[in-house]
């Protein structure tokens, strides 16, 4: 991880300058939006083929069983290593990825039984396992910030703070050993607490020790003024670049086997028959479902996580048929949510609405006691973000959308209307129950409607040509009757 | 090859066996889960001299309590939980269990730690979330599973941000609110049993009141609607039922493991029995014993927690069920095919020595030593010996040759094949009786001997 942050350093001084990029990313919105954007992306391009393939909530009990890899991969650490292992090795995040395949092959299984349904049995493999996770936990991991807590809720937030320093200039890396001149010797008494003495009182054993003596990165030398030029760092979030890396990877993975993962995605059984091992890029998909999640962890937290494996994906089906778009759609829509996302984390949707007021108003209106400042999650309000653009999606989409349905709908009614009506005097007209069935105040008897929607509809036809009203009656012109029988024709030719 | 075919699909028939009975009565399976009902209530009765007795437990208070209102969450979930498993929504609970934490929320934020009104929160969330899921799932092409998910995350990231709102508070209030949303069974009181025990037998009420209309719109929901069951009334009331039941084991079980304590008793319960009743009632008990075990279990040792404990032992349950359960279990499956295997190895062997000799020239041809071994594996050693024991098969020059009684069953073996064949093609238009399609038994037996003549004269028309 060192190096790439060291080569991506490189590249991108020759763009911006150093205190550029230190200040680009110590504002902790930057920092926040790109993760957060980051994450986004990934989990729009894996949950698309999730989302396809019936699996949406496979992601959900990834990240939960991702705690049982986690757990377990320490443990072992800690036992090989012989002292608390760090929970930022990379060996975690491969056991949290193991797991989560593993929640996959034991669903599988547990399925193929035939005794349980699909549902029940993701529902008992992942439970089991985190409850697993859970009392090994509490039975064996003690005095390691590891619960449920630090994986169940992350903050994006904080990202910007855990930094990785990168030297560019002036890297001297300084020594100091008992026998370099810099180095303070102190005398101390190593006896005297333990006698009750003081350190004049005869007895008294000295020893020396350094005081300054030790490694010190290029920053700390110069501010222990032990080196005399200022050292030029780069501060890099770490966050972003393991986010970074997992981008590449889902990236390199989506493009690689789009082929692939479109075939077994939507005729698996085809793409068994042309040998192209369907399970194979399953648990493929699986593996990298369980590394974003685990990647994301402590960004956002294992549930909300889920969030972005599942929402974007929804919303950009809503609105196209084609593979490449929606995969497209899905990560800009995860995208635009991290970014609106950090606002609204702050009370302020796109500038057009401040929670602090609503708060304020609130308060006075119910006599409640509110805290009147809206300073909350920022990874949930990306989440609640990207639901508010699938909620959107879901009005608004030109051919799924709510609103665009119910037009349809409406016009569908009307145009049945306009039909029946048509036909219904089409059938009488110039017979003898003319006089009977046609009249224009009476037709909605026979029609059995309400006078209302009866003259709304005549009144629809007149203007449009295809009926008038002759002496009250109501007779279609010859527009009208064309059209009746084409109607006929098309729609009633077995007649 | 016959013969084969009709094995495996015996094995699946046997798997799918399965079926929903309809007819009331007491047959041997239902004394047996009746049986096991009491067993596992006398069990749970008796856990708590054992548990003195042989684990030292000590009852205070705090595990009474406890135990008895993991008891009770088991029996109400337990029983609740077989209607989200019997229509494929099993991961409804983990769904809701998130879904109640902005209602939790918001319910703290303007009445404060009161328990009645944070359920009663949590209950609402919950339904709106149900709601939202019927609304998508009806008026576009996502998926159950993808507006359940959206429902899972959105909700509980408002909850989120909600909580994270009330923590920057100053005042300390909201300890207490976090055990509430991760599951603590320690926090839970007596006046907290009462409030579960009262809620719990509200709803158990109206699941006996509408039973009826419950069984059939999880079986058969178009013929309920059909029938002028009110569907969407009845469905959104068996869903507010099912939230109760995890607003209620939320504080026990927490968020995350709610779904296990839902679904887990049920799928345990369902591989004893095809009778819904007796499904309910022994998925209540098994819930009730996971509850109260686990409770008493994790007191056994510092630091064990409670809400994982019992989801351990109902899910080890749900797959002892799974192994074991008479008829169903895999154990069972696993045995059944190995005897059928070891039953029919011989007459399979012959079948496919004889066409073998058959396709070779004649029945008397000699059968190489590889041909079976390629087809039949380890048992076709097995097989043989069975097939040379009964003086059907013979060794010559190091080939297998049938004897002539062995030609003759046979024959008389594809012949009956045959038959089968022909019975499957026309028995319907030759107005024969419907039997179940073994293969492996003799048709003869199945069926009168006029009716036998029929299938002949058809085998002799279609050969000609």
């Amino acid at each position: 991880m060192f190096y790439i942050e060291q080569l991506l350093i490189q590249l991108l001084l020759n763009f911006v300058e150093r205190d550029g990029l230190n200040a680009f990313w110590r504002d902790p919105q930057n920092t926040a939006v790109v993760i957060g954007a980051f994450i986004a992306i990934c989990g729009g391009l894996l949950g698309v083929f999730l989302l396809l393939r019936g699996m949406a909530l496979v992601s959900d009990a990834i990240s939960h069983t991702a705690l049982l890899g986690i757990v377990i991969a320490f443990l072992i650490l800690t036992a090989v290593v012989g002292q608390a292992a760090d929970l930022s090795s990379p060996w975690l995040i491969l056991g949290a990825a193991l797991a989560g395949v593993a929640t996959v092959i034991i669903t599988e299984a547990l399925h193929q039984s035939g005794l349980i349904k699909q549902d029940a049995a993701l529902g008992l493999s992942f439970t089991l396992l985190f409850a697993l996770a859970i009392i090994l936990i509490s039975g064996y991991v003690d005095h390691v910030h590891l619960d449920e807590d630090a994986v169940m809720v992350g903050e994006i937030g904080l990202a910007w703070a855990n930094t990785n320093s990168h030297c560019l200039a002036n890297c001297e890396t300084v020594t100091i050993t008992p026998d370099d001149p810099r180095a303070e010797i102190v005398r101390q008494c190593i006896n005297c607490r333990a006698l009750g003495i003081t350190p004049r009182d005869e007895g008294a054993i000295f020893q020396e020790f350094c005081a300054n003596c030790g490694v010190y990165t290029p920053g700390q030398a110069w501010a222990a003024g032990l080196t005399v030029g200022q050292p030029l760092l780069v501060f890099w979030p770490k966050a972003v670049t393991v986010m970074g890396v997992l981008l590449l990877l889902t990236l390199l993975f989506v493009l690689l086997f789009y082929k692939e993962l479109k075939l077994s995605t939507f005729d698996p059984g085809l793409a068994q028959a042309l040998g192209f091992r369907p399970a194979w890029f399953n648990y493929g998909l699986m593996l990298m479902v369980s590394l974003v999640a685990v990647g994301a962890f402590d960004a956002v937290g294992s549930i909300l996580v889920v969030a972005f494996f599942i929402v974007p994906p929804a919303a950009a089906y809503l609105l196209t048929d084609r593979l490449p778009i929606m995969l497209f759609l899905s990560g800009l829509i995860g995208a635009a949510g991290a970014y609106f996302g950090y606002g609204l984390a702050s009370g302020n949707l796109f500038g057009l609405w401040q929670m602090d007021n609503v708060l304020i108003n609130l308060n006075r209106a119910l006599g409640l006691e509110l805290a009147s400042r809206w300073d909350s999650s920022i990874s949930a309000s990306m989440v609640l973000m990207i639901f508010f653009f699938f909620v959107l999606a879901w009005l608004l989409s030109p051919r799924y959308g709510l609103v665009s349905t119910l037009i349809r709908r409406h016009r569908q009614n009307r145009y049945f209307d306009d039909q029946v009506a048509m036909g219904h005097i089409y059938h009488h007209q110039d017979t003898a129950t003319e006089l009977e069935e046609l009249m224009a105040a009476s037709l909605h008897i026979h029609l059995r409607w309400t006078p209302e929607k009866m003259t709304a509809v005549l009144k629809r036809l007149q203007a449009a040509n295809l009926v008038k009203i002759v002496n009250g009656g109501a007779r279609l012109t010859p527009r009208g009757r064309q059209q009746v029988e084409s109607f006929r024709q098309a729609n009633l030719s077995s007649l | 090859m016959d013969s084969n075919q009709s094995s495996v699909n015996s094995e699946q028939l046997s798997v799918g066996s399965g079926q929903w009975s309809l007819v009331p009565g007491q047959s041997p399976a239902d004394r047996r889960v009746w049986g096991l009902i009491g067993l596992m209530t006398v069990l749970a009765l008796l856990f708590v001299p054992i548990s003195q007795l042989f684990l030292g437990v000590e009852y205070s208070y705090t595990l009474r309590v406890v135990a008895v209102g993991g008891a009770l969450l088991g029996l109400i979930s337990g029983a609740l939980g077989c209607f989200a498993i019997l229509r494929r929504q099993s991961l409804i609970g983990d769904v809701l269990a998130h879904a109640a934490l902005p209602g939790v929320a918001v319910a703290f934020l303007l009445f404060g730690r009161q328990l009645g009104l944070l359920l009663i929160g949590a209950g609402i969330a919950g339904w709106l979330g149900v709601y939202f899921i019927r609304a998508v799932t009806g008026t576009t092409r996502l998926k159950e599973d993808a507006a359940m998910g959206i429902v899972l995350a959105s909700w509980y990231a408002a909850g989120v941000a909600l909580l994270v709102y009330i923590q920057s508070r100053p005042d300390a209030s909201q300890a207490g609110l976090k055990t509430f949303i991760f599951g603590q069974a320690a926090a839970i009181v007596e006046q907290d049993l009462w409030l579960i025990g009262g809620v719990g037998t509200a709803a158990l009420l109206i699941l006996a009141l509408f039973w009826k209309e419950f069984k059939l719109i999880t079986f058969d929901a178009e013929f309920a609607g059909a029938n002028g069951f009110r569907l969407n009334f009845l469905t959104m009331l068996l869903s507010t039922l099912i939230v109760v039941a995890i607003v209620l084991g939320l504080q026990l079980a927490g968020v995350i493991l709610m779904v296990g304590m839902l679904i887990a008793p049920g799928i345990a319960a369902r591989q004893w029995t095809n009778k819904l009743e007796q499904m309910v009632i022994l998925a209540a008990v098994l819930g009730a014993f996971s509850g109260g075990a686990g409770a008493v279990i994790s007191a056994t040792a510092v630091g064990i927690p409670t809400g994982p404990t019992i989801i351990v032992v109902a899910v080890g349950l749900a797959l002892i069920s799974m192994a074991f359960a008479p008829g169903r279990g895999l154990v069972w499956q696993q045995w059944r095919a190995w005897q059928d295997r070891r039953r029919f190895a011989g007459q399979r062997a012959l079948h496919d020595l004889y066409h073998y000799a058959i396709d070779h020239g004649s029945p008397k041809t000699p059968v190489p030593d590889a041909f079976l071994s390629g087809i039949h594996g380890r048992s076709a050693q097995r097989a043989l010996q069975q097939l040379v024991t009964q003086g059907q098969v013979e060794r010559r020059n190091g080939k297998w040759v049938l004897t002539l009684a062995g030609v003759e069953t046979a024959a008389r073996q594809a012949h009956n094949q045959l038959l089968w064949a022909v019975y499957r093609e026309y028995g319907h238009s030759l107005g024969l009786p419907v039997i179940n399609e073994d293969r492996r038994q003799k048709i003869e037996l199945l069926l009168t001997a006029e009716m036998i003549r029929k299938l002949e004269n058809k085998l002799e028309e279609t050969l000609v």
